[in-house]
């Protein structure tokens, strides 16, 4: 699976810098957005199935289900980082400042404190029951923040962001550049899965 | 003992109170760090004036941390003093959770309207809307107290000390801390607020309560 991600992996690089045009506004920074849009989807579906993964296990006390929640999570940081960063760079190059507490900007900030608050009370427990439990409830516990980050938090900033691109109102994209992005945006599901399951693999095996 | 669940609170509620008297640590550390921190700001700006945005997040940050200094205590001590296992005996989860919630809600506003004299007096700034800014303080403290409960119990569990509770905290209560600055601001400024952010603090309120109920029981029942 590995061969086959980074294959594909490379044949979207390669149609994101030689065959995508550049956006009308945007120029080449839009080839930030192949990589950003992708990273950040990654982010939020890694935040879903961790408090997924922690409700399973609060029902059935499986240490599999903690496991998934737990490598979701360590790997939906790492993604979250990348979106930050190359979102800071787009922004940077875009509208002349790293960061502007845009609307989205603030989303993907509190998810990066979720994270870092979690992996940080994973840390400070010993493997067990007791961090399963604790876990699982607090990653439930922040998943509440999720109706906020949707419905409150784009009314109350002004946005830069271009609107959502997938529904075609916001950012002008042509067909193929969506037809790229779509693949991008499987590529990296595909890098994540991938990811996910050696990852629990990992944790199972440690918690032995 | 068969008791009522509102019976439950409110011997629950009682019982934090006297302790709170007793004990005074919790207490002291808040209102001690809202008065210091509350000091240095009026120090610093020798009477200079402050923009109702920079007044209202300035006023949040020292309510939030303040609570900070004594909210995580309410299970803690349980534990320090050996209480927490006869509580779990004699106690049901939702009476000892929702009572000591309503107990960090009462020390939170008294806290709060404490920091908002003090800030009045030493900031030099008054609300224009005073129903948005007291709303917003009550709904504002609510949230921290609701989130603050279960995390407090949680922090305790997971027997970790030194800064995990603000860390646990800051993401869950932003929901809450940011629609507050923003109406708090407008209060203060007298600008049009749209007042729906006050609907949704309430909202948010209510689901961190519900939130915490329901999860409490996995931290408070042993497998």
């Amino acid at each position: 699976m590995g061969a086959v991600l980074g294959g594909l992996t490379l044949i979207i690089a390669g149609l994101v810098f030689f065959v995508v045009p550049p956006a009308e506004g945007l120029g080449d920074y839009v080839r930030i957005a192949f990589f950003h849009i992708p990273v950040a989807w990654v982010a939020v579906i890694a935040f879903f199935i961790s408090a997924w993964q922690g409700a399973r296990y609060l029902r059935s006390g499986d240490m599999l289900a903690d496991a998934k929640s737990a490598a979701a999570s360590q790997l939906g940081f790492i993604f979250v980082i990348l979106a930050t960063v190359s979102g800071a760079i787009f922004s940077k190059l875009t509208w002349g400042a790293y960061w502007n507490w845009d609307p989205r900007q603030t989303t993907i900030f509190v998810l990066l404190l979720i994270y870092g608050a979690y992996l940080t009370l994973r840390a400070a427990m010993p493997a067990g029951v007791k961090r399963a439990k604790t876990a699982a409830v607090y990653a439930l516990f922040s998943f509440l923040t999720v109706p906020f980050l949707v419905f409150i938090i784009p009314r109350m900033y002004f946005s830069l962001h271009p609107s959502p691109v997938i529904n075609g109102s916001g950012l002008a994209m042509d067909s193929v550049m969506l037809a790229v992005l779509l693949a991008a945006l499987m590529d990296m599901t595909g890098i994540f899965y991938w990811l996910y399951k050696k990852q629990v693999m990992r944790i199972m095996q440690e918690e032995r | 003992m068969n008791v009522s669940l509102w019976q439950g609170i409110k011997r629950m509620f009682c019982k934090e109170f006297v302790l709170g008297l007793r004990f005074k640590a919790a207490w002291a550390a808040m209102f001690m760090f809202a008065l210091t921190t509350l000091a240095c700001v009026s120090l610093a700006l020798q009477g200079g004036q402050m923009e109702p945005r920079l007044a209202a997040a300035l006023l949040w940050v020292i309510v939030f941390f303040a609570s900070m200094a004594g909210a995580d205590r309410g299970f803690a001590d349980e534990d320090t003093a050996g209480t927490l296992l006869i509580l779990k005996l004699y106690g049901g989860a939702q009476p000892v959770l929702l009572g000591k919630m309503l107990y960090s809600f009462f020390l939170l506003l008294v806290l709060a309207v404490f920091i908002v004299l003090l800030f009045l007096v030493l900031i030099g700034v008054e609300p224009v809307f005073w129903g948005v800014f007291i709303l917003t303080l009550v709904f504002g403290v609510a949230g921290i107290a609701a989130a603050g409960t279960l995390l407090a119990a949680l922090a305790t569990g997971a027997r970790v000390k030194n800064g995990l509770f603000s860390v646990l905290m800051l993401p869950v209560i932003l929901p809450v801390f940011l629609p507050a600055v923003y109406l708090t601001a407008g209060a203060l400024g007298g600008s049009d607020t749209a007042l729906n952010y006050l609907g949704g603090m309430a909202l948010y309120d209510g689901l961190l309560i519900v939130g915490a109920s329901v999860l409490f029981d996995y931290l408070w029942y042993e497998d």
